[in-house]
């Protein structure tokens, strides 16, 4: 029984780390029916810039985290004009295929720059964490739990209640229409680039403590987080969420209790079974091909 | 000169491919003695053997696939664990990777579904990270991440591939005839098909492609080439460990494929080798070069969409010569037709309802063999649902579609072609990366056509459809070439071509000008006087007074009125429903 | 391709000099080196070369190999499989280099071990996959202890110093990883030990609760592990210790590599680990270490003092063989028995093999501390 709880309380945390990255995502998904493949490398830029303002420039911590975000939003869009632009009208395989691209790129300037050995970041909180009952509570996990908590309600707000977030849902749901109202499609767009990369950067330095900071930090992340929302419901905000964290806890337990090695398996084939079962996922829309 | 350029066309490829293979295993035997030539040599031809694998699947048939590196090992592991563990003859151990190959492939095809785009690039790369924890893990089978060594090298009729040149002379062989048939693959039928999934699978569907199963073949004869490319991969070096089938593995031939061209074996052919030659000029960039690689797929996407072989085809592109000559005849016209009281589409209380909408709410019409049927209607009345419903695009509520006497109601939509029904779209839906001529080739060698399994007549009646509506000098251009005005002729010659019983033209005058409506006019009036059977949808009155002998009228998913022309604008609820909406002239 | 041949040897001509950085107009003995030089090991690549320069200075610095000068030529395995074996077949086609140096890892030695038989000429290598030596190919000779010696090593340590009979194992489940496990259930069955757990993990995990919590079930008085990458390993002993975790547990030598003491921190104090090179395990390794440090700043590890230990064993037998012919460096390889050696000494038995021992070292809150050199006859 303390096992199981140790297992679940992981799991959530996983699962929470997932479903930061998931929201990500979502965004991009809904306003700009993209699916960005270098989101993963996202958050390891975003690791290794609280790295160049903590540990190299010696800024406070909270400080540097807020750079760092304020930074990403700025490399989102500069990210957006180089892949998403200028290939915007022709369809999604060659912006699913730029994406791929801009990863690899990414991965590579970077590990040229600070080299393939890890970095070491600390935690939010000096404490590593406490034990309840059984169960051992690790203060970072805690963090990106509360930390995924907020974004879903601050994001919930953006979106429901501000001027700002009808104007980016409706130009999810319909472009030209959009544009007929007089919204700024262009800048709609260039702001969920910008809020996107920003979750992202930020969901690396939450799991920096844990993972520590290289450059293949956050490929096999960002895979599990797009699972995540297909098992979700692709593009939905919820579904990101509840996607991420069964996907966390459903490979944590299936590690334990059948195979460490297949760990990474149970995720994918938990995908490819929604897939051939639900394709539109939890909380998914049905999906339809057809114009 | 009469069109005998297609029977050419059958026997295109063979004589330069045997001279090809000819000369390639000249080539593999004066290659350098030391193994640096020959190794790099012979990564280069597996890997390309490979790549033309993703010309399949990502060039003709437009599904994105990044478990190519995943295939190319199943055919190593294959030759690897057939010889060196079950003690099997290199070719037996290699057909038992490239079936288990294929097997994998088909599977994965029809995981493709109802699935593409993201779906398929998040499915393809599950299937890939899943094969590689399996090669690593299922230590038992696969000898996991210590690999397999000492893999040897065949013996084939009495002739030894133990010598580095020979080996790599078959794989030359190889490399050209998996060239040559993918090459020939792009202009025959398959091909076609394949490219119009790409390029408009709804279309496809409703021009008599079953679109389910070409993604499933496409996917099948990729992982089969992928297969073979591993295969003698690993009679090559003899060694392969699971890291050399990577996810990484698989992002490198997909950059391979797009970098050359990916509609296009040669240009799998001059990706591969610039990206295995390039690490030797790049090497200046030292740890930069992936960095470089990954920017490069990003250029490549934005500045040449064809890859290198797309723009050097551009650079060098020979007009074709226009086909003069004389066609027959369509034979369709004036044969099947002459105007008669029997029914051949008959719908019978047919309903659609999205949700609480009900878009069709009961709707009986039957059409007369040999007459023009308008079916007219609002704004909103369930036009488009309609014909969606007739053709299988939806599934009706409840309600009956019969056609020529058989219940359709549940059929694909390219068994219901197949049957004799051709459309047009509202929304032109021509496919574009192809040549006027191709188009109206994939409607002519539907499924059932009379003259579908001969490629020489395909052509012909290609043309003859073409010559119909006026655009035979155009049968070499790109569609997309063409004014909006003609691709609607390119869609009605490719319906046309498919030998219909019944043509179901979907507001056929929408965003033409006046110029081209009435040509459009003159073109469905010959259609008439052919004695063709039409169902017709529009909102320009003149066009369907001109041509209807009947006409039913729709408002709110339900019937209206119908009959005689005459009879049908005279009706106050035909008139009531048309108050206040101005006539779409160009809607 | 004729062109593009032609154009892929200029290529490797400019490279080769730009590389080797010196003209070969002078009369020398060369040696094929493969390193990573791009990839995710370039950084391990610069710590190859650096070990070879100081090998060279002190060779050539002793009057050379018979009379010339000694020279290495490096090409880049691209940190791959494909690419190892392009880069050795390179450095073949040469024509000019009498033996060669390969790499660390063992599936990248595996890979070229077809393409060694070909070239018929003495490879030096450091991949510690045992089996490496005994697949019959007579080429192939190692300068670091194999894999059955770091596990014997561990048991060794583990049951008759520490006097723990209750093991658990976990590993890696890539080449190395395995390697190291079956030879730790080897050497544990002779010694009539049955682990109470063997657990294996995949390469580059997020998070290893599943893996602490079998071990902390399993109860075991000793805990060995054989990890590939630190950050996995921080990973693991942070966890371990969070779980409450404290039996003793001895590594394989990247338990105490500079990076993993870096990530883990405490979590790793009071573990032992084993290593084929400590500073402190013998005066050449000393003095090896201490000019390391002065000229690169860095502390020598095992990727620079193999390859010094390589070419200085190929130096040695060329010099007595008097030859450079394969065969005859072959014999004199073989014949070197006592060579003290940055790595331990020298004794290549039939195989190829030419270290049989390992250092025991303990870390001391950080520090890495000696304790132990064990070596075998056999």
């Amino acid at each position: 029984m303390a096992i199981l709880l140790q297992l679940l309380f992981t799991g959530l945390g996983i699962g929470a780390i997932y479903a930061l990255v998931a929201l990500g995502f979502v965004l991009l998904i809904r306003a700009a029916s993209v699916v960005n493949f270098a989101q993963g490398q996202f958050s390891m830029v975003g690791a290794y810039l609280l790295v160049v303002f903590f540990n190299v420039l010696g800024l406070p911590y909270l400080l540097s985290m807020v750079i760092g975000v304020v930074l990403m939003a700025g490399f989102g869009v500069l990210f957006a004009g180089a892949t998403y632009w200028p290939l915007r009208h022709r369809g999604a395989l060659p912006v699913i295929i730029s994406t791929i691209g801009a990863s690899i790129f990414l991965e590579n300037i970077v590990l040229v720059l600070y080299g393939p050995s890890p970095e070491v970041l600390p935690g939010v909180f000096d404490n590593p964490g406490f034990d309840v009952g059984p169960v051992f509570m690790d203060s970072q996990y805690l963090t990106i739990m509360v930390a995924a908590t907020l974004l879903v309600i601050l994001q919930y707000f953006i979106f429901e209640k501000t001027l700002l977030g009808k104007k980016l849902q409706a130009t999810s749901q319909d472009k030209e229409m959009a544009s007929l109202l007089g919204i700024p499609v262009v800048t709609m767009v260039l702001i969920t680039f910008g809020y996107s990369s920003a979750i992202g950067g930020l969901a690396g330095m939450l799991v920096a403590p844990v993972l520590f900071v290289s450059v293949g930090m956050g490929g096999l992340i960002a895979l599990k987080a797009f699972a995540a929302n297909i098992i979700g419901g692709y593009g939905s905000i919820p579904g990101a969420i509840i996607g991420g964290v069964s996907l966390g806890v459903v490979e944590t337990l299936g590690a334990s209790y059948i195979s460490v090695p297949y760990k990474d398996a149970f995720a994918f084939a938990m995908l490819l079974c929604f897939l051939a079962v639900r394709p539109q996922g939890l909380f998914g829309e049905k999906i339809s091909e057809k114009a | 000169m009469s069109v005998n350029l297609a029977s050419a066309r059958i026997f295109r490829g063979a004589p330069p491919a045997v001279l090809a293979c000819a000369v390639v295993t000249v080539l593999a035997f004066l290659a350098p003695a030391d193994g640096y030539y020959l190794n790099i040599f012979m990564q280069a031809a597996t890997y390309a053997i490979a790549v033309t694998g993703l010309v399949i699947v990502l060039g003709y048939c437009g599904q994105i696939s990044i478990a190519q590196a995943a295939f190319f090992g199943i055919g190593a592991y294959g030759v690897a664990l057939g010889t060196v563990d079950f003690g099997l003859g290199f070719f037996p151990a290699m057909l038992i990777g490239v079936a288990s190959a294929a097997l994998l492939g088909l599977i994965l095809g029809i995981g493709s579904l109802r699935l593409g785009g993201h779906y398929l690039a998040m499915v393809t790369i599950s299937f890939q990270q899943i094969l590689t924890l399996v090669a690593t893990n299922w230590i038992g089978f696969t000898h996991g991440p210590d690999g397999v060594r000492n893999i040897p090298r065949p013996t084939l009729l009495g002739i030894s591939f133990q010598n580095g040149h020979a080996f790599l002379a078959l794989c030359l062989v190889m490399l050209v005839l998996v060239t040559t048939a993918v090459w020939r693959l792009k202009t025959g039928r398959l091909g076609r098909a394949m490219q119009a999934v790409r390029d408009n699978e709804l279309a496809a569907g409703t021009c008599g492609v079953n679109v389910f199963a070409t993604k499933v073949i496409a996917f099948g004869l990729s992982a089969v080439v992928g297969g073979i490319g591993g295969a003698l991969f690993a009679g090559g070096f003899q060694y392969i460990s699971p890291d050399q089938f990577s996810f990484n593995e698989s992002i490198v031939l997909l950059t391979m494929a797009l970098l050359g061209g990916v509609q296009s074996p040669f240009g799998a052919l001059v990706g591969t080798g610039l990206l295995i030659v390039l690490p030797e000029w790049l090497r200046f960039l030292r740890q930069v070069y992936l960095a470089v690689y990954g920017a490069a797929v990003i250029l490549i996407m934005v500045f040449l969409p064809d890859g290198l072989w797309g723009l050097m085809l551009e650079r060098v592109r020979i007009r074709s010569k226009p086909i003069v000559g004389d066609v027959a005849p369509l034979p369709l016209l004036g044969e099947r037709g002459r105007e008669s009281e029997e029914i051949v589409l008959d719908l019978q209380n047919l309903a659609k309802h999205f949700g609480g909408l009900k878009a069709l709410d009961g709707v009986n019409i039957a059409v007369r063999r040999g007459s023009v049927h308008a079916l007219i209607g609002p704004n909103g009345s369930g036009k488009s649902t309609f014909i969606n419903v007739i053709t299988g695009l939806y599934r009706p509520t409840a309600g009956r579609v019969m056609f020529a006497g058989q219940d359709i109601t549940h059929a694909a939509p390219h068994m219901r072609n197949r049957a004799g029904l051709a459309r047009t779209f509202q929304n032109i839906r021509v496919f574009r990366g192809m040549t006027v001529l191709e188009n109206v080739m994939v409607g002519a060698e539907r499924p059932g056509n009379d003259i579908a399994e001969n490629p020489a007549q395909v052509v012909e009646r290609a043309l003859a459809a073409l010559d119909f509506v006026g655009l035979r000098g155009d049968a070499h251009r790109q569609v997309g070439a063409l004014s909006y005005g003609h691709q609607r002729y390119v869609e009605i010659a490719r319906a046309l071509a498919s030998s219909p019983q019944t043509l179901l033209l979907d507001e056929p005058a929408a965003g033409l000008n006046l110029t081209e409506k009435q040509e459009l006019g003159l073109l469905l009036r010959r259609l008439k006087g052919h004695g063709l059977t039409i169902l017709i949808i529009d909102h320009d009155m003149n066009l369907v007074e001109q041509v209807a002998d009947h006409i039913t009228v729709l408002n709110f998913g339900r019937r209206i009125a119908d009959g005689q022309p005459s009879q049908v604008l005279a009706n106050p609820d035909v008139i009531a429903a048309y108050l206040g909406e101005p006539r779409h002239e160009a809607a | 391709m004729l062109i593009s041949r032609r154009h892929a040897l200029l290529g490797t001509a400019i490279t080769s000099f730009a590389i080797t950085g010196r003209a070969c107009a002078e009369d020398t003995i060369k040696v094929g080196v493969t390193v990573p030089l791009t990839g995710p090991a370039a950084e391990a690549g610069q710590f190859m070369q650096w070990g070879a320069t100081l090998a060279l200075e002190s060779i050539n610095g002793a009057g050379g190999v018979m009379g010339k000068k000694l020279e290495v030529v490096y090409e880049d395995d691209q940190t791959t499989n494909p690419g190892a074996v392009l880069a050795f077949s390179r450095l073949v086609n040469r024509g000019d280099c009498a033996a060669f140096l390969a790499s660390i890892r063992s599936t990248q030695v595996n890979a070229i071990a077809p393409d060694v038989i070909k070239a018929a000429k003495p490879v030096m290598f450091g991949g510690t996959d045992p089996t490496l030596t005994h697949s019959g190919n007579p080429w192939l000779f190692r300068c670091r202890p194999n894999d059955t010696f770091s596990a014997r090593v561990i048991a060794d340590y583990g049951v008759n110093t520490l006097k723990k009979t209750k093991w658990a194992l976990v590993h890696s489940t890539d080449a190395f990883g395995n390697g190291g496990k079956n030879a730790m259930l080897d050497n544990l069955k002779k010694l009539n030990i049955e682990p109470v757990l063997v657990q294996g993990y995949t390469n580059q995990q997020t998070d290893f609760t599943p893996v602490v919590l079998a071990v902390k079930q399993a109860n075991p008085d000793i805990l060995c592990s054989y990890f590939t990458f630190e950050a996995d390993l921080g990973i693991f002993g942070r966890q371990l210790r969070q779980l409450g975790v404290r039996q003793p547990w001895i590594g394989s030598p990247s338990i105490i590599n500079t990076t993993s003491l870096n990530l883990a921190g405490p979590a790793l104090w009071g573990t032992y680990g084993v290593a084929d090179f400590n500073e402190d395990s013998s005066p050449v390794a000393k003095a090896f270490a201490t000019t390391y440090m002065t000229r690169f700043k860095k502390q020598a590890d095992d990727l620079s003092t193999w390859v010094n230990d390589a070419l200085h064993i190929l130096a040695l037998a060329m010099n007595n063989a008097k030859s450079t012919e394969p065969q005859a460096i072959r014999t004199a390889i073989l014949a070197i028995k006592g060579y003290a050696g940055t790595e331990g000494t020298y004794n290549f038995d039939a195989n190829g093999d030419g270290l049989r021992g390992y250092n025991v070292v303990r870390n001391e809150k950080g520090k890495i501390v000696f304790d132990k050199h064990i070596e075998f006859a056999s």
